[in-house]
Parts: structure tokens; C-alpha cells; sequence
């Protein structure tokens, strides 16, 4: 990979490790006994690291092909293979939270192992490292294909992924060691935020830099997606995470927003790392991965163009309704709810765009287990958000908040949208990418198919059944006018659920390690494909763009 | 005309990043800013007090395991939840709370007002192994933390910073930082005496883990849930019926 | 501060509305404008050229 860097990249590459390692150890001196003073050890063995695989081969001969002329696709398989890791990590972690809800012993006694502290591991680790590395890898892909240009640099890439990375390992080992904000889905200290916004800014610019080279005045639609998702998501993450640290040696920060504020803040935040991470950045891969796949154009460009404004629009009122019947003013609930609900327009249109694609193709869903991820993902997502919709309304809200119900809807949009979508656009990229034939293996995909369906059924219908159960325990009155039930009925009412809960998401865990090996048998055993015409330069003498 | 603008827009990415932000700033902007001035419609409570040294502490142990992924510290104004759990939550209860815990979900129930409704010895078995206490339950046993010593010597540090933020600490305070912390663990000591003085007589000073020989992690959090619901009395003085959950009768 | 919370509130509800409108006509405006139809055609079949490398000058 540095290979194909010149030395002056090479030496640029180096100077960035070789400040990010200076970075750390500014951080565990100033951090001393402080886990701030761990994650600067961390962050120095993640750049040493880096470093040796810079200086391994520094001095090997500078890259003679014109780099021009093809796609920078580096990057974008390790993007793959990271992405792998972390959903073989998170979903593990989940499995093994899910498990504690119905057997506590299994955190053995120890503090880095209870629940509390696993849980954001786990959301983290799906969300961020899985999801985030997905959306890395795929939409350095999809700018590539769709503007025609390679990526507009050669080691912000690198940059960019690693420095991703990075960031997951500081987040997932704080909270194994304690350091976490608490606020949900941002629980990473003040320093690993810093780092992340440098990280995302250089995402942007090298995004915004590589459209720009693109010669189509057009910018195909997905980008439109994956745009929104980067600059939305540095909105979002800087206004939420705005905090001050108890000292520069301390790992702790209080956030600058007291209480109430910091609840619509953080809703804010939720919601709309939902929004924008899990749908926008996603959506982006529907759009161009399904077409791909299904070798069929988008059924409607325009009304693509019309959910996007909408999604983009809708999603940043609605965070509000995760917050009904609180000490949140009563009319920022209604404009919640009010918008929550209207979602539903954009949402439906993108479902039922997709659909409609595939429509006069249903035979390749019923023959090719990839394409059918990608439809199963769309009807997750049609059904999901309409479920969204449904429970931001306030008489809803009022029984399903706080039960499992609102776990059961994440899970239904993460795993039956997000993970299958995901896993659909990665089958489609890897033979692509490594210039395969095809995936090692269409019956494995055919397993990872029906175990992924399998256990998001079960994993969603025993939530909404514990769900709708707690609340309704929780708000039975006996006939003289008292509460019915006592909170630890209710809890022992869900032990059967949380049980079948972690036996679904166990289903979606081997799912995934079936699709590690198939990818990796892909990459390792699958003969490489013919060369196609278009792979050879049109005129021999090619003059490099811009 | 409108279509040279939109091709100038689609021309350059730069117009197109502009249009994302206006249209997706807007709303956060919209819900968000009102909030700023919210303490002008909220009920006021002159009477609350700021978390002391201790209680901050077990506070940010309340956070670091992550006790706000399965207890909510939120009453809805729901006639079952004012039932079960007291007084709905008022804002005003929650104005030094950084970050505020409200949470989003109830695998244990909601703790806003649990101060006081259990006493400290129970506080300690049940965290040492919720099964001792209640033998359904399926949290995790903290024991460790009364086998782990409090980190007592930055106080002064935490307490500087949330005064940054605004809230109203005085100096005394910050300077006897890690003195009231010790104080309002061992109420036989000297020190026992500033905590009250700087807090109020009504701060609860207590061996909340039985042993006073040294503040333990366990003493801190006890010391926390101990005074949850419990700063101010703001929430019982409000006269406003809960709302009738729907559908919630037979 | 002269802004009390009643005037926020008050912008709140009503431009926020208006600018929902607003934006809501441009959006449609640009979509169904009959010029665009050749490019957004152009566009969504052009994800299945097969092509595997950058276009050069």
C-alpha cells in the first residue's frame, strides 16, 4: 500500500503519525494515573504501529504507473476488512449484553464487565466502528464510480480511515476502563471528539475535493446523501459533544449544557445520528449499490431527489419526541411529534423507490441471496420508519418509552435496514473491488441470508412483546384504584423474552462471521476475473486529470 | 431563472453544502433556541441546593457504569408514573445536572426520587448483589465498589469547573472540596461539621457503607441515590394534576 | 437580553413554518422542472456504465 505512495507522500504520511504519536505522549504525561494517561499510551502504540508500516517500506521504489488513470481503491478494502472486524466485535458484545439481561452473573464480578459499561461498547462498536467504517469504504467508492475521478488525495484517504479507527479504539477502551460523556450514541471524552473533528473535516474536504474533479455537471444522487451524512454528522457531534474538561489531565468533562438543554441537545443529537449516520449515509448505498446489482436504473430519479430535501429537512425537528410527557416545554414536543410524523413521506418514497426498481427483476431477488438482502433491507426500512413514525405520536409514546419496544424498533432499522443493507452492498463491492469473479461462496450468502432474517425476527418480535407487555403492566390498575403490579413483576414477565432476544441476535452474530469467511475465502480463493475493455487506457498516451 | 440557479448549484458542490445546512440547521435551531431563555417560564427553586463533593462523585460513578442505560431519573406526567415514583419531574430539578440523566429506558425503575425510600444498609447489600435484596432482579452486583477507595484529591478540580459552567459553588466550597467529601462520610469526625455548614443541615452525613475508617466508591454512589428527588421540595409544591395516561384504565 | 422566550417561541412557530413552505416549493420546483428531466435521466442510467476508471482529460 505505501508503494504506491511517491516519497513525498511518504514522508507527509510520516510526519502525520509521527504527530499523532507525539499527541499521545502529551496525553499520558499530562494524563499521569488518569485513564487519560492510558489512552495517550494507546494512541502512541496506534501510530508506532503505523509508523513501522510507513517505514517498511520507505525506501522501496516510487510508483511509475500514471495513478490518474484508475481508482485509488486501497483504502476502501481495508475500510471493508475493518468494517468486518468491528461488526464481528460489536454484535458479539451485543450478544453477550443481551445474555446479562437474562443471566446477571455473566458479567463474573468485574467492573469493565457489567452491563453498564459493555452496552456502549456494543453500540459503539456496531454503530460507529461497523456502520462508519461501511459508510468510509463505500463512499469512497461510490464518489470514485460516480464522478469518474480518483479520490483528490493520496494519503488524507488513509488519513481519514485510520484516523476513524482511532478514534473507535479510544471510545470502545474508555468505557471498558469508565471514561464515557453518557450521553447516548456520543459517549466518547472531550479528546477523542477533538480528534474526531479533524478526522471528519478531512472526510468532508477530500469528499467536496473529489466531486469537484468530477466532469458531469450532475452529481449523481447518492453522493447527495453521503454528503449530507458528513456534514450533518460534524454538525450534530460538535454542538453535542461541547464540553469542558476538568483539567488537561483529566479524562472527565462536564458538557456544557445543563439539564434540560442537555436533554433536547442530546435527542437533537440522537435522533438525528439516526437520521443522518444510519439512514442518510445508507441511503446512499441503496441508491447506487441496488441499481448496480439489479442492473435496472432507480424506478424514480426525481422523487429521489424529492425524499432526500425531505429527510434532510424533517429529520433535525423530530428529536423532540423521544422526550413526550417530560419537563421539556409541552409545544417543542408537539412540533416534535407533528414532524415525526410527516417523516413518514420521505421515508415511504425511498422504500417504494427501491422496490419499485427491482420491480420486472423479481426474479434475480429470488435467485441472487445479495440483491435480496438489499430488498429485505428496503422493506425493513419502510416498515421501521413507519414504526418510528407511529410511536412519536404522545398517547403511543406514553406506553412504548422506556420499555423494550423502543430497543425492538432500533434493532428492527440497525439490523433489518442498516446490516442488511450493508451486507447486500459489500457482497456486491468485494468481487468488484478485488477484481473477482464472484463471491466465494452463493450459498453462504444463501446461509447468511436466512440466518440474518432469522434473528432480526426473532430479536424484534420478542422486544415488541416485552415491550408492549412492560408497559402495559407498568399502567394496570386493580379494581380499587391501585397500581396492579409491582416493577419487579414486570421484570420477571421479560426474562423468556430477553432470553429469545440474545438467541436472535446470536443467529445475526453467526451471520456475520459466515460473511467474514466468505469474504475472505473471495479474496483468497476465487480465480480473478477477465480484464474487461474498459480497463485498458482508450489512447495510449493518457494525459493525467487535473 | 431558477433553472441557471440551480445548475450554478449543482455546478459547484460548495452551493449544494450550503443548501444541506439550510435545510438541515433550521429545525435544531428552531427547537433548540427557545430553551436558552426557558428559566424565564419555569418554576423557580430558591430553595435547591448544589450537589456536594460526595454526591458529585457518586454521581460521575453513577455515570462511568453507566447506570442510565437501564434506570431513567424522569417522571413523566403520567398518572401511573406520579403513582409509582412520586411527583412528576419538574425542569428546574434537573438545572445543575451536567449531563442531565434522564435516560431512555426502564430495564430497573425510574430513580428520580428514590432518595430516601431505602435506607443506606439497604442501598450497600443491594448494590454489593442486587439478588440478596431482591431475588428476581437481573442488575449487575457492584461489589468492588466498596473494596475501592474514592478519588478524593481533584474534587476541587470538578466542582472549579461545573462553577465554570454556572454553577454556583463558592470558594469555600471548591477549597474543602476533598475535606466535606471525607466529612460527609464519617460524621464522627471534625470535618463532619463544614458539610453541613457549607450545605445546609438538611445534607445527610452518614457511614453510608458502615465503614468509616475510609470513603469508598460505595459511600460516594449510596451518598448520591440518597439525595436524588431531594435537592428541592419544588416538585411537591407544584399543584398540577398528572395527566390521565390513555387507555390506562381496567 | 431583550429576546424573551415568548418572541422566540413565537418566530419559532410561525417563520419556521413559512420557511418549511418555502422550501418545500423550491425543492419541487427543481425537481419537476422540465430542463432537469435530460440530466436526472442521464444520471440514473449512468451508475450502470460499465467503466472502470477515471475520465481523463
Amino acid at each position: 500500500m505505501i508503494a504506491k505512495l511517491t516519497s513525498s507522500e511518504r514522508q507527509n504520511a510520516l510526519v502525520l503519525a509521527v504527530i499523532v504519536a507525539l499527541a499521545g505522549a502529551a496525553m499520558a504525561i499530562l494524563g499521569r494515573s488518569d485513564v487519560l494517561g492510558v489512552h495517550g499510551l494507546i494512541v502512541m502504540i496506534f501510530a508506532g504501529v503505523v509508523i513501522y508500516l510507513i517505514m517498511a517500506s520507505f525506501y522501496e521504489p516510487e510508483p511509475t504507473e500514471d495513478r490518474e488513470a484508475s481508482y485509488y481503491d486501497d483504502p476502501i478494502k481495508a475500510g471493508i476488512v475493518l468494517a468486518m472486524v468491528w461488526a464481528v466485535f460489536g454484535m458479539f458484545m451485543g450478544v453477550w449484553v443481551a445474555a446479562q439481561l437474562a443471566w446477571p452473573d455473566l458479567a463474573f464480578d468485574g467492573a469493565w464487565s457489567s452491563f453498564g459499561r459493555l452496552r456502549p461498547t456494543h453500540t459503539t462498536g456496531v454503530i460507529f466502528g461497523f456502520g462508519g467504517n461501511a459508510l468510509i469504504a463505500t463512499s469512497f467508492h461510490v464518489v470514485q464510480r460516480t464522478s469518474r475521478a480518483r479520490l483528490a488525495g493520496q494519503v488524507s484517504p488513509w488519513f481519514v480511515l485510520l484516523g476513524f479507527n482511532l478514534f473507535c479504539v479510544l471510545a470502545v477502551s474508555g468505557y471498558l476502563l469508565g471514561v464515557t460523556q453518557s450521553k447516548e450514541y456520543a459517549e466518547a471524552e472531550w479528546y477523542a471528539d477533538l480528534w474526531l473533528v479533524i478526522v471528519w473535516v478531512t472526510y468532508f474536504i477530500l469528499y467536496i475535493a473529489t466531486i469537484a474533479r468530477r466532469k458531469e455537471p450532475h452529481i449523481y444522487v447518492a453522493n447527495w446523501y453521503f454528503m449530507a451524512f458528513i456534514l450533518v454528522v460534524a454538525i450534530l457531534h460538535i454542538v453535542n459533544n461541547l464540553a469542558l474538561p476538568v483539567s488537561w489531565g483529566h479524562a472527565k468533562s462536564y458538557t456544557i449544557w445543563p439539564g434540560v438543554q442537555d436533554a433536547m441537545v442530546q435527542w437533537w443529537y440522537g435522533h438525528n445520528a439516526v437520521a443522518f449516520f444510519l439512514t442518510a449515509g445508507f441511503l446512499g448505498m441503496l441508491y447506487y449499490y441496488l441499481p448496480v446489482r439489479a442492473q435496472r436504473p432507480i424506478f424514480s430519479y426525481r422523487l429521489s431527489i424529492l425524499s432526500f430535501w425531505g429527510i434532510t429537512f424533517f429529520y433535525m425537528w423530530a428529536g423532540s419526541h423521544h422526550l413526550h410527557y417530560t419537563a421539556l416545554p409541552h409545544w417543542v414536543q408537539t412540533l416534535g411529534m407533528t414532524f415525526s410524523v410527516m417523516l413518514l413521506v420521505p421515508s415511504w418514497a425511498s422504500a417504494g423507490n427501491a422496490l419499485l426498481t427491482l420491480n420486472g427483476a423479481w426474479h434475480r431477488v429470488r435467485d441472487d441471496a445479495t440483491l435480496r438482502f438489499m430488498m429485505a433491507a428496503a422493506v425493513f426500512y419502510g416498515l421501521s420508519t413507519f414504526e418510528g413514525s407511529f410511536m412519536a405520536i404522545r398517547p403511543v409514546n406514553a406506553l412504548s418509552h422506556y420499555t423494550d419496544w423502543t430497543v425492538g424498533h432500533v434493532h428492527a432499522g440497525a439490523l433489518g435496514w442498516v446490516a442488511l443493507i450493508t451486507f447486500g452492498s459489500l457482497y456486491t463491492l468485494v468481487p468488484v473491488l478485488w477484481k473477482r469473479e464472484r463471491m466465494y461462496s452463493a450459498a453462504l450468502i444463501e446461509v447468511h441470508f436466512w440466518l440474518a432474517i432469522a434473528g432480526t425476527l426473532i430479536y424484534v418480535f420478542a422486544m415488541w412483546n416485552s415491550g408492549i407487555i412492560q408497559g402495559l403492566m407498568w399502567r394496570t390498575y386493580t379494581e380499587e384504584g391501585a397500581l396492579a403490579y409491582s416493577f419487579v413483576d414486570s421484570l420477571v414477565a421479560m426474562y423468556p423474552y430477553y432470553i429469545a432476544r440474545a438467541f436472535g441476535g446470536l443467529l445475526f452474530l453467526i451471520g456475520a462471521v459466515v460473511a467474514c469467511y466468505n469474504i475472505w475465502m473471495t479474496v483468497r480463493a476465487v480465480p480473478a476475473a477477465a480484464p474487461r475493455a474498459t480497463d485498458i487506457p482508450a489512447t495510449t498516451v493518457a494525459v493525467p486529470g487535473e | 431563472m431558477s433553472d441557471t440557479v440551480h445548475r450554478k448549484l449543482e455546478r459547484s458542490a460548495i452551493g449544494f453544502v450550503i443548501a444541506i445546512i439550510a435545510a438541515a440547521s433550521v429545525g435544531g435551531i428552531v427547537e433548540i433556541a427557545p430553551l436558552f431563555t426557558i428559566d424565564e417560564t419555569v418554576e423557580q427553586a430558591p430553595d435547591m441546593r448544589v450537589y456536594t463533593p460526595l454526591e458529585l462523585a457518586g454521581r460521575n460513578i453513577y455515570v462511568r457504569e453507566g447506570c442510565y442505560a437501564c434506570h431513567s431519573q424522569m417522571i413523566r406526567t403520567l398518572r401511573d408514573e406520579v403513582e409509582r415514583y412520586g411527583p412528576f419531574s419538574l425542569a428546574v430539578e434537573s438545572q445543575y445536572d451536567r449531563p442531565m440523566l434522564w435516560g431512555s429506558k426502564r430495564t430497573g425503575p425510574d430513580l428520580a426520587r428514590i432518595g430516601g425510600k431505602y435506607s443506606d444498609f439497604w442501598h450497600v447489600a443491594h448494590l454489593n448483589n442486587p439478588r440478596d435484596v431482591v431475588p428476581e432482579s437481573n442488575m449487575p452486583a457492584y461489589a468492588w465498589l466498596a473494596r475501592t477507595p474514592l478519588k478524593t484529591d481533584d474534587l476541587s478540580d470538578h466542582l472549579a469547573a461545573q462553577r465554570a459552567l454556572g454553577v454556583p459553588y463558592t470558594d469555600e466550597m471548591i477549597e474543602n472540596a476533598a475535606r466535606d467529601a471525607y466529612g460527609q462520610a464519617t460524621p464522627d469526625t471534625d470535618y463532619a461539621a463544614g458539610v453541613t455548614e457549607r450545605y445546609g443541615e438538611a445534607t445527610q452525613v452518614s457511614a453510608f457503607d458502615g465503614v468509616t475508617t475510609k470513603v469508598t466508591e460505595m459511600d460516594a454512589l449510596v451518598a448520591y441515590l440518597q439525595v436524588l428527588g431531594r435537592l428541592t421540595d419544588a416538585a411537591y409544591r407544584e399543584t398540577a394534576a398528572a395527566e390521565e395516561a390513555p387507555a390506562s384504565q381496567e | 437580553m431583550d429576546i424573551s422566550h415568548d418572541t422566540l417561541v413565537a418566530f419559532s412557530k410561525s417563520w419556521g413554518l413559512f420557511y418549511l413552505m418555502a422550501f418545500f416549493v423550491c425543492v419541487v420546483v427543481y425537481a419537476l422542472w422540465p430542463s432537469n428531466r435530460k440530466r436526472f435521466d442521464r444520471a440514473k442510467h449512468s451508475i450502470l456504465d460499465r467503466d472502470d476508471r477515471p475520465w481523463q482529460k
